[in-house]
């Protein structure tokens, strides 16, 4: 067993901290991403797990065992750089086996363990080639399999899949989540890429600013986003904000005036909030609907539209500018500089306070919340 | 060493590598600052006692007082300064304008005149020694600071074209041909568009031409060993040639030789090391 | 070719403009001398100066004629012994002190750098000198310093001794130029990607095992390339030896390498005149042995020793 236990973690460099207090539970066996804009501490954070930084303050155990001062090589991990980091004078057999030479481990075990892993990464035939006589593709196999044949408890994966083209990527995705449910083991899994989030992880931490912003498996991040940063970061296209102010508070909804002069029902919990307090509403494009009867009706210019066949985006301005996207049909016959008028369900709404929190949403996401993701994903997929 | 925890473990490695780099900086600067500061004692306190800082007592200036008088290191240095600068000037426009026609352009005989130049990079021009001595004497330039200036361009073209090659190759190909659209001339491409793009090269070329042309022997010792003629490093070996059992002297002339260096060193050791470094001459 | 059609067809002024001026003072000064002095090392003079066409005669006076034979060897023997110390001494020390300061986030990185370079700035001259005033055992500056270290029953006058001159002389021009192995190498560490070493690191392997089995593997045509250069400075060097010892290389030619041959033969010293086309042969000689280093370094060792895409 090795649980992952992360216990105020903090890191600075001289006085610039970094890093301000992660606490992450990570259960044996369990696929964690840690997703976040470029700059965030996700990767810091990878690197403090591994090893390859000190940490200022906290505590990180794996399995039972306290590890802040063990080098990166008795904490039982491997990782996978996004470089690859293959070494460019070893063929693939000695980029392989170089960790467990080190171990000192015997010929024959070496030779077991490389043709081990390189039968379930399909790279046999490989193994006397040098990275550079490799593709994209094979490179990023042989990384992968260089962490596998050190049998380690938890995977550190750093944008493994930045490198690759389009296309690649989506396989090479699908691979490493059948690899997880091969090896049963712990991976944690950084990457700037939501769609990568969310097709791979049990569980996802979004980090922002060096903080752990929300937490949680890809249906509760996308249905309950805690901030207004996870509701934008969390799906694609990105979640339309339009400000306002209460309106009026009822049992189970709120009123908003929003900006462009429309009303809006949201199906929120109120909690402190009162009335004329400024919020933000928040409604995903996927949530609006190209007809004027689903509950708030907005209307307003189309600037663009983009088909991709199986659905259009509708990008319109609303009479006050406030830009939006609304994900229409692939049929529809909306086109540039025309009017339209879309409306959207008050169960659809998420609400967020001035200070950029969710209010707690009464109907959470709607029935069909499984149909939901799995239109996501295909979204995500297309926009790659 | 594993069970120590890291950060002690780093700090005492972090403390050797300062101690073994201390010790290497001393060993590289400690003869030096031996010379400087015993130039400035008096003859006793020289032997007396090497290692001591001048003092009141043995605070002397007569080693200067005798170089400046015997020999007339202001020539030298001038016509170390004239002979070094002409040749970098020219090394640096010839060279760029070489570079670009290499690179630039496609004509008969293009590789071979590459390799030809590359050979120049590898093989010393000081093997050419008899032939050039030769040549200046029939063209009347022997003693003169222009046979020192020719035989230094000649020797500092090969690395400067080939380094500042690797970098007109670098140039985007749109900025040259979007000129040529507008009819721009080669000439004018290469001065006003060319030449300013490259010069964070010619900063690195021109470190590689400077140093071995400043401290030089051989050609002014073989092209230039008249008295007016002299260059700082000959002048020097020269003059304690002459003046060998004079330690006052001798020492002070070292230190004139070495102090305006040292003090061009730290004023540009910043720009000179990044030339080094730079992966211009991988 | 980049250049429009009707450019083409008119005779290229614009090449031969930018080509002329250095390729003329490139070919008449270094160029043509090489070859001429190629040339004249198959000549002789006569005592009235005339030269004529001999062959190779002069080759055979040089490698067979006892006079002359024995300084040539003597001094080709000396110059290989003068490189070996070099690779041997130099090259290591350089390594080591390039690997020292590529430690990540050490502090006084550039100032080490700096400062260790600065003897390389100075002239070799001027570096001859300063050793040979503190080796001098009139002064015992050196004694002096070994006996506070109680080491001083082991000073000697190196310099003046045949056992230990060129040894000494080779050791003066190692303090000097330590700085550029140590650059070059340096900035070939710094090109290594920080991913790599950190993928050994997680591998398991300590500072010592990172540096013998992953920076020093690609740093190695670097290396090739400090050795390259090594060899034909040294086979090429004379300034050290004729400021220290002067063009006699003494203690009875034990300091004597090929460039101060050259000179004397050149020259002249002391009896015998000098001799411009015996001077213009042992310059061929030197030629063909830097030839032969470059040329086997350019085929066998930088073809081996592949470049790796970082």
């Amino acid at each position: 067993m090795a649980d992952v236990k992360l216990s105020n973690i903090k890191k600075s460099y001289g006085n610039t901290p970094v890093l301000h207090g992660i606490d992450l539970d990570i259960k044996h066996g369990e696929f964690v991403v840690l997703v976040g804009a470029s700059g965030c501490g996700k990767s810091t954070l990878l690197r403090l797990i591994a090893g390859l930084e000190d940490i200022s303050s906290g505590e990180l155990c794996i399995g039972e065992q306290q590890v802040n001062s063990l080098p990166p090589a008795q904490r039982g991990i491997a990782m996978v750089f996004q470089s690859y980091a293959l070494y460019p004078h070893m063929t693939v057999f000695k980029n392989m086996s170089y960790g467990l030479k080190i171990a000192g481990k015997g010929k024959d075990f070496i030779d077991a363990k490389v043709r081990e892993a390189a039968r379930i990464l399909h790279i046999d035939h490989l193994l006397e080639r040098l990275p550079r006589e490799l593709s994209g593709g094979q490179r990023q196999r042989v990384a992968i399999g260089r962490a596998i044949v050190r049998d380690p408890n938890v995977f550190l994966f750093d944008e493994p899949l930045s490198n690759l083209d389009a296309a690649l990527r989506v396989k090479t995705r699908v691979e490493i989540g059948k690899l997880h449910q091969e090896l049963g083991a712990t991976i944690i899994y950084v990457t700037h890429d939501q769609v990568e989030a969310m097709t791979l992880g049990d569980k996802i931490v979004v980090m922002n600013q060096g903080r752990v912003e929300q937490c949680g498996t890809p249906l509760e991040l996308y249905q309950h986003p805690a901030t207004r940063f996870v509701g934008g970061f969390i799906g694609s296209p990105k979640m339309n904000f339009i400000d306002g102010k209460v309106a009026a508070i009822g049992s189970d909804h709120i009123e908003i005036q929003l900006s462009n002069g429309c009303r809006s029902r949201a199906c929120v919990e109120a909690g402190d909030l009162k009335v004329g307090d400024s919020v933000t509403l928040g409604v995903r494009p996927e949530h609006i609907e190209e007809r004027s009867d689903a509950g708030t009706l907005l209307s307003g210019d189309v600037s663009l539209v983009e088909r991709l066949g199986e659905a259009s985006f509708i990008y319109m301005t609303l009479g006050d500018g406030t830009e939006m996207v609304v994900r229409g049909s692939g049929e529809s016959t909306v086109t540039t500089c025309e009017r339209i008028e879309v409306s959207f369900a008050p169960h659809n709404a998420h609400v967020f306070d001035s200070n950029d929190r969710a209010l707690r949403r009464l109907k959470p996401g709607n029935v069909h919340s499984t149909a939901q993701l799995a239109q996501l994903k295909a979204v995500g997929q297309e926009t790659l | 060493m594993i069970s120590l925890p890291g950060l002690k473990h780093n700090t005492g490695k972090t403390l050797m590598t300062h101690a073994v780099l201390l010790t290497y900086t001393v060993i590289a600067l400690f003869p030096i600052l031996v010379i400087i500061v015993n130039a400035f004692k008096s003859r006793k306190a020289i032997f007396k006692d090497p290692l001591a800082l001048p003092t009141l007592d043995s605070f002397s200036l007569e080693g200067f007082e005798q170089v400046l008088g015997r020999a007339d290191f202001g020539l030298y240095f001038g016509n170390s300064m004239i002979v070094t600068l002409v040749s970098l000037f020219f090394v640096l426009l010839l060279g760029a304008m070489a570079a670009w026609a290499l690179t630039e352009y496609k004509f008969r005989g293009n590789l071979f005149l590459a390799v030809l130049i590359a050979m120049g990079i590898m093989i010393p021009i000081r093997l050419g020694t008899v032939s050039i001595l030769n040549l200046m004497a029939s063209l009347d330039l022997v003693n003169t600071l222009t046979a020192l200036v020719l035989v230094y361009i000649a020797q500092g073209l090969p690395l400067a074209v080939f380094i500042l090659s690797e970098f007109i190759r670098q140039v985007p190909k749109e900025l040259k041909e979007a000129a040529r659209c507008d009819n721009v001339s080669e000439y004018k491409i290469f001065f006003t568009i060319i030449l300013p793009l490259i010069r964070p090269a010619m900063a690195t070329v021109a470190v590689f031409t400077m140093i071995p042309i400043w401290n030089d022997l051989w050609f002014p010792l073989i092209l230039a060993p008249g008295e007016s003629t002299q260059t700082i490093t000959l002048g020097v070996q020269q003059f304690i040639g002459q003046y060998v059992t004079d330690w006052n002297a001798v020492l002070s002339s070292l230190t004139l030789a070495i102090v305006p260096v040292l003090v061009l060193y730290v004023i540009f050791s910043r720009q000179l090391i990044r030339g080094l470094t730079s992966g211009a001459v991988k | 070719m980049s250049q429009p059609s009707s450019i083409q067809r008119r005779f290229p002024w614009h090449i031969l403009f930018f080509l002329a001026p250095g390729l003329l003072i490139y070919v008449t000064f270094s160029v043509y001398p090489l070859l001429d002095t190629l040339w004249l090392g198959l000549f002789q003079e006569d005592a009235t100066g005339q030269r004529f066409f001999a062959g190779i005669s002069n080759y055979q006076t040089l490698l067979l004629d006892a006079a002359w034979s024995e300084p040539f060897w003597n001094a080709l023997w000396n110059n290989t012994k003068f490189f070996i110390i070099h690779m041997l001494v130099q090259n290591p020390i350089g390594l080591f002190l390039a690997a020292l300061l590529s430690s990540p986030r050490l502090r006084l990185s550039n100032t080490y750098r700096t400062l260790i370079f600065m003897p390389t700035m100075l002239s070799v001259v001027i570096i001859g000198f300063v050793w040979q005033l503190l080796l001098s055992p009139i002064w015992g500056i050196s004694e002096g310093f070994l006996y506070s270290i109680g080491l001083g029953q082991y000073f000697d006058a190196w310099l003046g001794k045949e056992s230990s001159s060129l040894i000494t002389l080779a050791l003066i021009s190692v303090w000097q130029f330590v700085g550029i192995p140590m650059m070059l190498i340096y900035a070939a560490m710094l090109s290594i990607p920080d991913d790599l070493i950190d993928a050994s690191v997680v591998d398991g392997s300590n500072a010592w095992q990172t540096f013998w089995n992953i920076k020093l593997p690609l740093i190695l045509p670097t290396i090739g390339m400090v050795s390259i250069l090594t060899f034909v400075a040294n086979f090429n060097a004379f300034e050290l030896v004729y400021a220290v010892k002067g063009a006699l290389a003494g203690p009875n030619f034990s300091s004597d390498i090929m460039g101060t041959l050259f000179y004397r033969t050149f020259f002249g010293f002391q009896l015998q005149s000098g001799s411009i086309t015996m001077g213009a042969a042992v310059a061929t000689l030197m030629f063909l042995i830097i030839l032969v280093g470059v040329m086997l370094y350019l085929f066998v060792v930088q073809r081996r020793m592949k470049r790796f895409q970082l």
